[in-house]
């Protein structure tokens, strides 16, 4: 009975011990502030990525508004600045490097967010441009109708004059009938 | 209300056939014509052309022996894409992509390629893969080490019997605005597509074959 209860209390105490050991590793400052770090470059990327989606919908209403090609390309290129130091900054991640990853992630978060600025300046410009082009195509709508019919008007009054003349000129001959053969 | 002449009449006529005509011209010419959306996705040999896939169009390769293939795809889809080609390694049982149920592969994924692409650009750049190292026990085969693009890649899930039928797969993936995230395939509007690829070899260790 009594071997029993001392077997029973070793085994309690070394469940403690298996407790104790990672709780008190887990407050030791150094595996704190590793933990941290990690998480803050997580968190990086995570806000990097966040950003580089922003960055991409905002490219996408550009050109949707009617973007030029040339400046939209500009912005895929700084686009795939931004993928490429992302998938830079979780390669360092995971080799460890939590300041190099964190340091990748802002970069790229700065490149997204030039982007998302400068896609905005060219969504306005296009919007306004295509704007302007639709006001222009269809305002002159009247204006080619108009020269249209007069143009047809007075094309077929010249007509009709020059019908008239025709007709006015016109002069009887006859028709000489070739003579019997007698 | 004063009766037109008959010079008048005419004039009203043509002024409003000549308004419908005129209007219809600048409304096609503003409104952007609807095309169907896709991406073609391909893979060529050595020479850029659909030919000599294997080194001396031998399907065995064995470790140390370099494939080159040149890797495409290009955008039709009408707007900037941001897409992602999955390159697997998978077997002769591994599942391969479902046409039908949009699922992809779930042979593990060696390397992924990222890029954004304007619309109508083509992405095409070469694709070097090397078996580094081949384990081979009681004739199973596996490629646990791989090099792809100057990238060494493990494997530890892909083995095969003789080594025969491993397949390289190559997914497209796209990113979806609506789920912020990437999905195989695309979709366009209700509809959702998915273009894959693969191209069957057979792993040698040197002296197998």
């Amino acid at each position: 009975m009594q071997d029993r209860s001392i077997r029973l209390w070793a085994m309690l105490a070394a469940v403690m011990l298996a407790l104790m050991v990672p709780t008190f590793s887990c407050t030791r400052p150094r595996v704190v502030f590793s933990f941290s770090t990690l998480s803050g470059s997580s968190q990086a990327i995570d806000r990097a990525n966040v950003e580089f989606a922003r960055a991409l919908a905002a490219a996408r209403e550009a050109e949707a508004a009617g973007a030029d090609e040339d400046q939209l390309l500009v912005l895929i290129e700084k686009l795939n600045l931004a993928v490429w130091m992302i998938d830079r900054a979780e390669s360092l991640l995971l080799q460890g490097d939590t300041a190099a990853a964190a340091a990748q992630a802002d970069r790229s978060i700065e490149v997204s967010k030039g982007v998302v600025l400068e896609a905005v300046r060219l969504r306005d410009e296009a919007s306004l441009r295509t704007y302007y082009g639709k006001v222009f195509a269809f305002g002159m709508v009247p204006v080619a109708s108009l020269l249209v019919t007069v143009g047809t008007h007075y094309g077929w009054k010249w007509w009709r004059r020059r019908e008239i003349d025709r007709t006015m000129r016109m002069e009887i001959k006859g028709v000489r009938e070739p003579m019997e053969e007698t | 209300m004063p009766k037109l002449s008959e010079a008048g009449k005419r004039a009203v006529t043509i002024f409003i056939s000549a308004m419908v005509i005129f209007s219809t011209l600048a409304y096609v010419s503003v409104t952007p014509r609807p095309r169907e959306q896709f991406f073609q996705i391909y893979v060529l040999g050595e020479t850029g052309k659909a030919e000599r896939y294997y080194p001396n169009n031998n399907p065995n390769i064995p470790s140390g022996k370099a494939v080159k293939w040149y890797l495409g795809t290009t955008n039709f889809m009408g707007s900037v894409q941001y897409v992602v080609i999955k390159v697997k390694l998978g077997n002769s049982t591994i599942k391969a992509p479902d046409d039908i149920n949009y699922t992809p592969s779930p042979a593990p994924v060696l390397l992924q390629f990222k890029r954004v692409l304007m619309n109508n650009e083509t992405w095409e750049f070469p694709f070097i893969w090397t078996i580094q190292k081949i384990d081979a026990h009681d004739n199973v085969i596996s490629p646990t080490m791989l090099e792809i693009n100057g990238v060494a890649v493990r494997n530890s899930q892909v083995r095969a019997s003789k080594g025969y039928n491993f397949r390289v797969v190559f997914e497209l993936w796209t990113f979806d605005p609506e789920s912020v995230g990437f999905v195989f395939g695309w979709r366009t509007g209700a509809e959702r597509r998915v273009a894959w690829l693969q191209i069957w070899f057979n792993a040698t260790s040197p002296g197998t074959r």
